[in-house]
């Protein structure tokens, strides 16, 4: 499908939704640092300065301006653990109308081709693992943000409406625990690794304990997020499902959070004491996914190992301190 | 709108529009809350039992007004449209029957379209409700949402335990989301937002339709009209399939019961018991008794079932309302055919 653009000489026109967050960024630095581009193709980055896309007119002027062929939609209301448990209902309602809005006016437009973004964090609370693509609506999500699951699991609902009806190839990715340069490092709304990073600069800084919030015994697998940026780009390209797949690393790499503490603290080079305050929320437990549909399909992608993501994301966050999200 | 011109006007009060009674607590006695229940969808099946109940039987209360709202009020895909006619009623409590609805093959053809629509009509009438401080909605699901993968008999704990038939999943996952929208409206704002289960529901007022209708009224009209025409009686699939079927004022008593008594923001199944449980063959023939149709009755096998079985418990019905006597199904399936007999230049075929 993609090889019948380039024969035919029509301009590719990606445009990418949530292009000034973690993924989004990633995606940027791949497409415009590492080659990651080809030749004929133009790369739109937006971001909620261009369009409030909880707004279907503005979606729709976006796209118009734009008019793209394909669309990697990164776009969404996010948070961290607190926030979801605090507000659901917006979560909810701001996410199933921004992927409304960007579903239906790429269909009206004629676009064919769409990669949306789901996350491991979707998936059931009650289940068996490791966790894989079959899964996502075998039970409820985790009660903390099932708000936002719902919203993000109804994206695959509505992807197989567009493509058994209309053909459109309109599919999504499920990354785990992403982290790297541009997230949002606010300690109390930003992922994990994020929070827990700017936490300890600031623990150092002070002199202060580290508080860690939680027991330190949920395990995660962390990608990185130029790692996820290469693989979406991929999938674009490559990828025929209309089922999700997910992008992870294996099931061996998953880490505990008091091992990601550990090496934080190691890496920004803090000695002080880290205390784990038990009386706040773990979030899930385990939510280890299974990664075996990606290398049954790319079998020799090699994975950043995570002491180098690691490094690289702390050295961007301790050089743009100034400008990162907070 | 069928607005109850007859009922006498509420009592005077000291004017205090934004401050409904509690929510599931209707009290007729007292004479400062007005009472006004908008019910959208109010030309359909349900909404026209309700009315009926409402009107017809007394089961209105006192101070009560009942508003009956159709598509030709207001387009609920429109929020604009939404908010005028919540707007223009002022309701205290609403019974949210609106959807886009359909039969089997329509539904297989279009889920996109039932999944789009039934979002933005639920999103726009619970968050209108929301932001005009209403208290109680109740809305309503079908027992068609539930996993197709299930053990049985379903129960109001397992509606989103798996995906559902993927006959109509456009419409199921849709109408599963009032309950996620419910639970949100709960938790943060404290509202008594909540939602009914009925089974597969049948009466008067029906879509009789031969290809979109619901199966009792689609198979009603097609062996009307064989009966007349003297041909054999086409049913679409193997006749295999196993229903709850309940009469649509049985469940009108009943979801008039959950506005003023149900507490819980879980959905709760209104059926009758598993053991009422019968075929669509079964449910062919006694229509062909009713109708005392005697020809050749052919089952077209090549025709898709739907779901073979969706057994449902009424066991919390049951907990809660023990003496509830639901109308026997000879009698339901009598005054329906009856209904259509008599009302059949206006049923909708």
């Amino acid at each position: 499908f993609y090889e019948s653009f380039r024969k035919k000489k029509s301009p590719v026109r990606i445009l990418v939704t949530g292009g000034s967050g973690l993924l989004g960024k990633a995606i940027e630095h791949v497409v415009t640092k590492q080659g990651g581009a080809r030749d004929g193709e133009e790369w739109i980055f937006l971001s909620s300065k261009d369009a409030n896309l909880t707004d279907l007119a503005q979606t729709r002027a976006i796209f118009e301006k734009h008019r793209p062929t394909h669309v990697i939609h990164l776009a969404a209301k996010v948070g961290g653990l607190y926030l979801h448990m605090k507000e659901n209902l917006q979560f909810w309602r701001d996410n199933i109308r921004i992927n409304d809005n960007v579903l239906h006016t790429a269909h009206e437009m004629n676009i064919n081709r769409v990669v949306s973004c789901l996350s491991s964090c979707i998936f059931p609370d009650k289940t068996t693992y490791p966790i894989d693509e079959t899964m996502i609506h075998n039970g409820p999500p985790h009660e903390s943000n099932y708000g936002y699951s719902y919203a993000k699991r109804m994206i695959d609902v509505q992807n197989r409406g567009y493509r058994s009806q209309y053909g459109r190839k309109y599919t999504a990715v499920i990354p785990t625990n992403v982290f790297g340069p541009y997230d949002n490092f606010n300690k109390e709304n930003g992922h994990v690794l994020s929070a827990l990073i700017n936490k300890t600069h600031t623990a150092k800084v002070e002199g202060s304990p580290l508080q860690v919030w939680g027991s330190g015994k949920p395990l995660r697998q962390f990608i990185y997020s130029l790692d996820i940026a290469r693989l979406i780009i991929w999938v674009l390209r490559e990828y025929e499902e209309v089922s999700p797949i997910i992008l992870s690393v294996g099931e061996d790499d998953e880490i505990s959070i008091k091992e990601a503490v550990e090496k934080i603290a190691e890496t920004l080079e803090f000695k002080g004491e880290i205390v784990y305050d038990t009386t706040k929320s773990d979030g899930q437990i385990k939510k280890t996914a299974s990664n075996a549909k990606l290398r049954s399909l790319l079998p020799d992608f090699e994975f950043t190992p995570f002491p180098q993501a690691l490094k690289e994301t702390c050295d961007w966050f301790l050089n743009n301190y100034d400008i990162a999200r907070r």
